[in-house]
């Protein structure tokens, strides 16, 4: 895992590679010359000892002055190119996962929840970013200054060097581990937090029991004690924050301690000049906050690590069936509409990849639907309805063989060409936050405005345009407009009629319209279908008599199958759930 | 963009005297804090003064006499500023969380007093935000806010002296630099501030996309849209790209600029000081000592402008939360309630009952009934008839709109509200358990109910056993959401607690959710126990329940269109009632 991982760093880093070598120069650059500017201090010092004119000191004063402006152009170079390359590797990164997880199929987000595959690309990302930014900034410059800044102290004094750096590790290391201590109190502190927000979830989303049972001061006593555990640990958090921020503030002060005593001594007895004492104070003074952030490189280090080995986890899955999508290939062809072309199931058993022991979700299912024609599937909660849906769509794989669109394996269609003659509508009716409009038009963005406002029609998704505030261009989802539930199953089903697909299946698609509305979508779906193969799944009476053929699924299997009237006669399964589901409507129609 | 995002005025005098009403009762904290802050400024303006004294009294002139001695102090002077810089960050957070711990269960309370409708209004999760992040927000106002702006203040008026008082001349030389750092800093800040807000637009933007194509993989799949999903993705990426590499660039320039005055500031020290070495006026010590005083001047300047954007964000948060805290309290007890003594005789009516959720679409229309005391009443409806808002109704978790509730010929608005609703035992649908034992959810904590009684009101239920088997006992602890009971478990639970308190009125919204045989076995037993001897009113989802009530209600989108027993109403055939009964039946 780990060679995986490194060659990914490498992988997305290489383009960048000349642009991070040009960053190490400027750093080398800029600190060369920051580092000059107190050795400049020391000669102005030294020359005022001697008593050299002012021009000479004014001299020195504009070298600095002018050393620290080409010092500033150069570092903000640098840290544009390194800080830079990061941005962009983070973008990179991301248009990388993105376009992996289009082509990923429905196995791997059987697995793998959207909560877990967001925390990936969020949290994950930015942690990649921040080992190639800052990180990568922070322990070049720290590396050059903390050698230059070093050999300089030396070639000052060695001993002076010595007994002032004595002094750093400890107060360092006091430090680090006090903000090891600070992060796990801090942990203790979101931990907390997380309580009182899941106590405070619990008590809302309870709060009709709450005031039935009147435990109103019960809960704010309960809350209460939550908070004072929260405050609590703050102030735990707080006494060590304040140590460590303390000691971060003095850490200089010891240096100049040490550098006043010591070196001042070393003067005195002429050891050194008064000017190597200023400038060794300056020194000392910039390895302060290197050295501080040492441990944070570290850090961040270790958790890009960690996010690049849960990247690379999703980037390394493979899908089971290969879409032909790829984000940086040819566009492919559209195959010809399949209209009239007969589907037949042979022999199709099927079981959801993963879990090995589960039973199959279709035993031996053989079924022919010709071209062109209307069949129904009916059955009880998790009778393999959906799941045949999904096969049809290929969502998931079959064996070769068992499922043929007219004669053809359906395996040895190209999924994106058979996919894009389908009109598909889910259970869930899924809406992106975009306009009505592009949501209908979701799967052909070209259709022309007549036919859009056909499948508007159609779907009896008209007459509730006016409610929305800017009709078909008002904003829908989750950022937008909130529609009901049989709005968004209508703006669906509109969705799969713009397409005008030579197969449509709806899958128990329009459950929340009420009885009225249902009758009028299945008029205009009429004579769009004439040409059409349609699968309803539903339990809808005033569907159920309009198909050609229905079949029954029990358990996976195929116990009915016939036309309506057929399978009335027959009394049996369908016979009972048609009844139930007849008296069902008439009391709603009541 | 996210609600923590909203600006909010940095200044608004209003909101000031509220906070500070909550800040009142801890002024001996912040005073203790303030007086720290002086104390912190000055152990750390006395440093640099003392290294002049070393260079000018010791090292210039050739003594060592007085070193140790300075140095002594130089570490006296360390040890209190971080003595005192940890005192001070120590009280100031004891401020800062007093005043957020006050806050949080005010608003916590607060909310416990709304009435339902409220609920209705406001997402869960936008609730909780007030609860958890705004006040945190806040928070930050004491940490960085107010208190810093004036210790960064305090230093800054403290350095300025100190070097006029050294030397003027040398003072206004260095001054000269500040007012370029400070418009400089000012227009980067501003710069900087609207970048960010941009960035983190752009990636709530780029988040979205993500969640939504995620969420929603099956639908592009199906439709074959991935190329122009990766487009607009790559579009969204590559603005905010262009976003965070002017973020970038405003942060390198502004670094370096830092830098670079701090430079520039020393240069003209070294001029002027030199100038003034070489004149006189200014000795070497003075000259180090300055370029101590001014390396620790720019600070606080970069930084006064960075807590404005936390006031902006603290501001917000405390608007959003005073808002929350204004919100009216519209079910409330009568201000001279009829209390009700000992135990009610149990009549109901429910007079003329019209109520929607939202007035424009009653749910109930005129619905009148009487229920006599003792009398057992089923309550059956298609989904959406109305059935469980008669509950809510009863215990006022709703006010009607229009019509009388009367319970012994009382309105139900002349009572106690805690009282009514202690009054009238109400097992609902979701059993739902409090966090603590399960002692504390039979008797909910209720002194006057003794343990005895709650081991009978579970005896009666048939769980006595069940508790006893538990580790703890009766002491068990509840997990989240009595997530470590079944459905059945809690639904018993919920009715040792009904009759625990033996309530003249039982209300029951029965669960809908299927349960084992066994269990269900238990519970029509428990029931029985239950609804005996007191007036009764049943929900009923399963009509198996309701056939022994001595009558039965059948409401049919949101009006009452039968009534009767059992057998009375299956003899209509075309009834409502006869024909959910063939429905369950079938």
């Amino acid at each position: 895992m780990r060679a995986a991982v490194s060659s990914r760093f490498w992988e997305f880093a290489r383009p960048y590679a000349p642009s991070y070598a040009l960053g190490l120069l400027m750093l080398l650059a800029t600190n060369g010359l920051s580092l000059w500017i107190p050795w400049l201090l020391r000669d102005a010092i030294e020359r005022l000892e001697e008593g050299s004119p002012l021009a000479e000191i004014a001299r020195l004063a504009l070298a600095m002055a002018g050393i620290a402006i080409l010092q500033a152009l150069i570092r903000t170079a640098s840290r544009l190119q390194i800080l830079g390359n990061s941005r962009k590797i983070a973008h990179d990164v991301r248009r990388r996962f993105f376009a992996h997880l289009l082509r990923l199929d429905a196995p791997f987000y059987d697995v793998n929840r959207t909560g877990d595959v967001m925390s990936r690309g969020v949290n994950d990302i930015r942690l990649v970013q921040a080992f190639f930014g800052p990180a990568v900034l922070n322990l070049l410059n720290t590396s050059i200054v903390y050698v230059a800044a070093v050999a300089l102290l030396l070639s000052i004094d060695p001993l002076l060097t010595v007994v002032s750096l004595t002094i750093y590790p400890p107060l360092m290391l006091a430090v680090n581990r006090a903000s090891r201590r600070v992060y796990a109190r801090s942990l203790a502190v979101q931990e907390q937090l997380a309580t009182i927000s899941n106590r405070a979830q619990e008590n809302i989303s309870g709060i009709q029991q709450v005031k039935t049972y009147v435990q109103e001061e019960r809960e704010i006593a309960a809350f209460r004690e939550l908070c004072a555990e929260f405050r609590r640990r703050n102030m735990s958090m707080a006494a060590l924050r304040g140590v460590m921020l303390s000691l971060i503030g003095i850490v200089t002060g010891v240096g100049t301690l040490v550098v006043l005593y010591v070196g001042g001594r070393f003067v005195i007895s002429g050891r050194i000049g008064f000017g190597d004492f200023v400038a060794f104070n300056a020194y000392l003074g910039l390895l302060v906050w290197p050295t501080i952030a040492f441990g944070w490189i570290i850090n961040t280090f270790q958790r890009g690590l960690g996010a690049m080995e849960r990247l690379d986890e999703v980037l390394v899955a493979v899908p089971r069936i290969d879409s032909g999508f790829d984000a940086d290939g040819k566009q492919e062809t559209v195959a010809e509409p399949l209209a009239g072309h007969a589907i037949e199931i042979r022999d199709l058993t099927f079981t959801y990849p993963g879990a090995a022991a589960r039973e199959p979700a279709l035993k031996n299912l053989n079924l022919k639907i010709p071209g062109g024609s209307r069949l129904a599937v009916v059955g009880p909660v998790g009778s393999g309805k959906s799941t045949l849906a999904s096969l049809l769509a290929r969502v998931y794989d079959v064996p070769s063989g068992s499922i043929t669109i007219g004669g053809k394996d359906l395996r040895d269609l190209p999924v994106r060409a058979w996919r894009r003659s389908l009109g598909y509508v889910p259970q869930e009716p899924f809406m992106f936050s975009r306009s009505l409009r592009r949501n209908v038009t979701f799967g052909d963005p070209d259709a022309e405005a007549a036919a859009i406002d056909r499948a508007v029609e159609r779907a009896q998704l008209l007459k509730d345009l006016d409610q929305f505030p800017d009709g078909i261009e008002t904003v829908v989802g989750e950022r937008g407009f909130t529609l009901s539930g049989g709005q968004r199953q209508r703006a669906t089903l509109a969705r799969a009629i713009v397409v005008q697909p030579s197969l449509l299946i709806l899958d128990d698609a329009l459950s929340s319209l009420d009885a009225d509305t249902e009758r009028s979508v299945m008029r205009g779906l009429d004579e769009l279908m004439r040409k059409r193969t349609a699968i309803f799944i539903t339990h809808r009476p005033s569907t159920l008599t309009e198909m050609e053929r229905i079949v029954v699924l029990d358990d996976g299997r195929i116990v009915e199958e016939g036309s309506h009237e057929e399978l009335l006669a027959l009394g049996g399964t369908y016979a009972r759930i048609f009844e139930r589901q007849k008296l069902r409507q008439d009391l709603e129609d009541r | 963009m996210s609600d923590s995002d909203a600006r909010g005025k940095i200044y608004d005098a209003r909101m000031m005297r509220r906070l500070w009403g909550y800040i009142r009762p801890h002024r001996m904290l912040v005073s203790a804090s303030l007086v720290l802050l002086f104390a912190v400024s000055g152990a750390q303006l006395v440093q640099p003064y003392l290294i002049k004294r070393v260079i000018d009294d010791q090292i210039a002139a050739g003594r060592m006499d007085g070193l140790g001695y300075l140095a002594l102090l130089f570490l006296a002077a360390l040890l209190a500023e971080f003595v005192l810089r940890f005192a001070q960050i120590y009280v100031l957070e004891q401020t800062g969380q007093n005043v957020v711990f006050d806050l949080r269960n005010e608003s916590f309370a607060h909310l416990q007093r709304l009435p339902s409708s409220f609920f209705d209004r406001n997402p869960v999760g936008r609730l909780m935000t007030r609860l958890t992040s705004d006040v945190e927000a806040l928070h930050e106002l004491f940490t960085s806010g107010v208190v810093m702006i004036l210790a960064d203040l305090v230093k800054l008026v403290g350095i300025v002296a100190i070097l006029l008082w050294m030397d003027w001349r040398l003072a206004l030389v260095t001054f000269t630099v500040i007012p370029p750092t400070l418009i400089l800093t000012w227009f980067f800040r501003a710069r900087m501030r609207e970048t960010y807000r941009h960035v983190r637009a752009m990636l709530t933007k780029l988040n979205i996309e993500l969640q939504e194509n995620v969420s929603g993989m099956r639908i592009v799949q199906l439709f074959a849209r991935e190329r122009e999903m990766a487009e607009s993705f790559g579009e969204t990426n590559r603005e905010h790209e262009q976003a965070q590499l002017r973020g970038v660039r405003y942060d390198s320039i502004f670094s370096a600029l830092a830098e670079l005055i701090g430079s520039v500031t020393l240069a003209a020290i070294v001029w002027a000081g030199g100038w003034g070495i070489l004149e006189g006026w200014v000795t070497f010590g003075t000259l180090v000592a300055f370029i101590e005083y001014a390396a620790k001047f720019f600070r606080p300047v970069q930084e006064l402008s960075q807590r404005y954007t936390v006031m902006q964000a603290a501001m917000a948060a405390g608007e959003r939360i005073f808002d929350l805290l204004d919100t009216p309290v519209t079910i409330r007890s009568a201000a001279a309630p009829t209390p009700i003594h000992g135990r009610l005789k149990g009549e109901i009516v429910f007079d003329g009952v019209t109520f929607g959720y939202d007035p424009d679409q009653p749910v109930l229309h005129d619905v009148s009934f009487r229920i006599a005391p003792g009398e057992r009443v089923g309550i059956v409806g298609w989904t959406g008839s109305g059935k469980s808002t008669l509950i809510r109704l009863l215990v006022r978790l709703y006010d009607i709109q229009a019509g009388r509730i009367l319970v012994d010929g009382v309105d139900i608005r002349e009572y106690e509200l805690a009282e009514l609703r202690r009054s009238i035992g109400v097992v609902l649908q979701d059993h739902f358990l409090f966090a603590g034992t399960v002692e504390n959810n039979i008797s909910l904590g209720d002194s006057r109910v003794t343990r005895e009684q709650v081991r009978a009101a579970a005896e009666a239920v048939h769980v006595h056993r069940l508790i006893e088997r538990l580790p703890g006992g009766y002491d068990e602890n509840v997990r989240e959401r009595g997530s470590n009971f079944s459905t059945g478990e809690k639904q018993l639970f919920a009715f040792a607690r009904a009759i625990a308190f033996d309530p003249a009125v039982l209300v029951l919204d029965e669960a809908t959710a299927s349960v084992d045989p066994e269990t269900e076995r238990r519970i029509q037993q428990a029931l029985t126990t239950v609804l005996s001897g007191r007036t009764s009113i049943l929900i009923a989802h399963r009509l198996a329940t309701v056939r022994d009530a001595d009558r039965i209600l059948v409401l049919h989108h949101g009006r009452l269109i039968e009534q009767g027993p059992h057998e009375a109403l299956l003899d209509r055939p075309d009834g409502i009632y006869a024909t959910l009964y063939t429905l369950q039946s079938a």
